[in-house]
């Protein structure tokens, strides 16, 4: 597909749904869906803070639409549905009909919102088709955070079953299954993993890295999405030649009962995000470690990062990015990073969940500066970045994929191509898998790597064949 | 839950048409899976990966990393996009009868 046809802005506007159902139901509930609804919603708001919270939104919302500009799903689809303030509102008028005694008295004078099958419809698709991104939350003049009532939106939803098959049984896996993680890797698995890793850092580099597993107090325990595990071994190798070279071999590990940094509760429950992070906090207390470092995952980070604080206490272990981690080698100068080795127009895309709160957005630019001459940024970036059309949980729903491709992720495609850039490094798995599945939709000439894919070409390893050296020979072989 | 029905094969299948049971697998079942992949007659390579996949699936009860997938049968990943067009861990995972890959895969 050539940019004309991926350009945004086009008159024609694609149909809003591709496919009945949206996404596959575990148990659909099928009867009364309104009835449960409003149960669920009066059990949440019994139990939570979020009765205030939808107080001040109601009095504040002004539907002035200014979010719509803001929103990468509606420039694309151009579904009034889609405008962030349309879905907030949703949610909002079922909490104002059936939970405020105004609402009510209003509804029976003058046939106002009433709770049908239809509203439960709309919900249950564009509550979805928002990638919680909260770009729209950044711009709302009046302060209401549109990502936030989606999510409770979407925690009130699988209160009564209806959630995304997909998340619902990667959450069982990790809360109930036998492996504790979303991905189904058994601890055998892992340790074979490892080894096969190790047996790669060593062809690569030249020397011999056994990965320190179940060791207690070390300075850090580490968790990275657990799909990596799978899928991305380049940034694991990445991950350990960092901690090698930076003389911390000795201070990390991974521990065996629960090694997934994931966690859907974030998109999508509150319950399950407490559960999950509570989980990794057992591991982290069992292994006595000091520190939660976290792999190169931008959910998993603000999972950690933002509620391990709130569900652990005070006396929490802190949680570090290994973005944060590289970046402090760098500058204590225990880590080297080869600037003559990559040759390719590099840019960075900005994963939500660490950009959007302003956390991480200098640290990789400053670790990517410091050895890829030829680094160029998109348009916009950082805070103000695009989704790569996949958050919020939608990139693990395959039956999505065509909504992924043709409208979540179109205007993140448009933003590539401009760059021109031989490589787009995004640290993180979910953006990883959405981008890599964009770059083959739309025929875009450029790699998706990690940051540690990166680095890992470049990083001195003491002891170890020399960057140049690695980059001749992994030349040979793909000859 | 569905029934997916080819030739004498009859086995449950998930919404995307992976085996419910993995462990009732045969080669017979790998050949009528393939169809729905687009591929319609298995050659030594595609059994070569299929078998590796099958065997590593039930020492490990999952699939092996994908570059370790590579290296051992000697296949680079283009190899197996050509061989499975859905790619290794929807096209060549379901003929081998491996569950759907769940989470961020």
């Amino acid at each position: 597909m050539d940019a004309k046809q991926i350009a945004i802005g086009s008159s024609t506007r694609l149909p809003a749904v591709e496919k009945t159902p949206f996404y596959h139901i575990e148990k659909p509930v099928t009867e009364n869906r309104g009835d449960h609804f409003l149960r669920a919603f009066a059990a949440v708001l019994e139990f939570t803070d979020y009765k205030a919270l939808l107080d001040s939104y109601c009095t504040s919302s002004a539907k002035c639409n200014r979010c719509a500009v803001s929103c990468p799903v509606f420039m694309v689809s151009g579904d009034p549905r889609d405008i962030p303030c349309y879905r907030t509102n949703i949610l909002l008028d079922i909490y104002k009909r059936y939970f405020t005694i105004g609402g009510a008295i209003k509804a029976r004078l003058s046939n106002g919102f009433e709770l049908t099958e239809e509203v439960i419809d709309d919900m249950l698709e564009v509550f979805y088709r928002c990638t919680a991104c909260r770009r729209c939350t950044q711009s709302c003049p009046m302060g209401v955070d549109h990502g936030l009532v989606t999510r409770l939106g979407r925690y009130i939803l699988s209160l009564i079953g209806i959630v995304p098959k997909a998340l619902q049984v990667s959450v069982r896996e990790q809360l109930e299954g036998e492996t504790h993680n979303t991905s189904k890797v058994p601890k055998d698995a892992l340790l074979d993993t490892l080894g096969f890793l190790s047996e790669e850092l060593e062809d690569m580099v030249g020397v011999k890295m056994e990965f320190p597993v179940d060791k207690s107090n070390r300075d850090y325990v580490f968790f990275c999405a657990v799909s990596d595990y799978l899928m991305e071994p380049d940034t694991l190798m990445g991950n350990a030649a960092v901690l090698y070279a930076a003389g911390d071999w000795d201070k990390w590990t991974i521990g065996t009962t629960n090694y997934d940094g994931i966690n859907y509760g974030l998109f999508y429950s509150d319950w399950h995000l407490e559960n999950i992070v509570k989980q990794l906090l057992a591991e982290v207390t069992r292994l006595r470690g000091k520190n939660i470092l976290i792999g190169e995952c931008g959910h998993a980070s603000r999972s950690a990062h933002d509620f391990v604080p709130v569900f652990g206490g005070p006396s929490a272990q802190p949680v570090v990015s290994f973005i944060e981690y590289t970046l402090r080698c760098l500058k204590e100068g225990r880590i080297k990073l080869d600037p003559n080795i990559i040759t390719e127009r590099v840019t960075y895309h900005d994963p939500c969940n660490i950009a959007r709160s302003g956390w991480i957005v200098d640290q990789p630019r400053e670790i990517l500066k410091s050895f890829v001459p030829d680094y160029v940024e998109m348009t916009p970036k950082g805070q103000d970045n695009y989704c790569c059309g996949g958050g919020g949980g939608l990139v693990s729903i395959d039956e999505i994929h065509d909504y992924r491709m043709r409208i979540g992720g179109k205007v993140k495609a448009e933003q590539l191509e401009k760059t021109k850039a031989d490589i787009v490094v995004a640290p993180c798995a979910n953006c990883k898998k959405q981008l890599k599945e964009l770059v083959e939709y739309y025929k875009l000439p450029c790699r998706v790597m990690g940051l540690h894919d990166l680095i890992l070409r470049a990083i001195e390893i003491p002891g170890g064949k020399s960057p140049a050296e690695r980059k001749e020979e992994a030349a040979l072989l793909e000859m | 839950m569905a029934t997916f029905e080819l030739g004498g094969v009859k086995i449950e299948v998930d919404e995307d048409g992976f085996m419910e049971d993995p462990g009732v697998w045969t080669e017979d079942i790998a050949k009528a899976l393939a169809t729905t992949e687009g591929v319609d007659e298995l050659s030594e390579d595609h059994w070569k990966l299929v078998h590796y996949l099958r065997d590593y699936y039930m020492k490990f009860g999952i699939a092996p990393m994908i570059r370790k997938l590579c290296k051992e049968t000697g296949f680079p990943l283009k190899k197996v996009y050509e061989l499975f067009p859905s790619g290794p861990a929807k096209g060549a995972c379901k003929v081998a009868g491996l569950a759907k890959p769940t989470g961020c895969v």
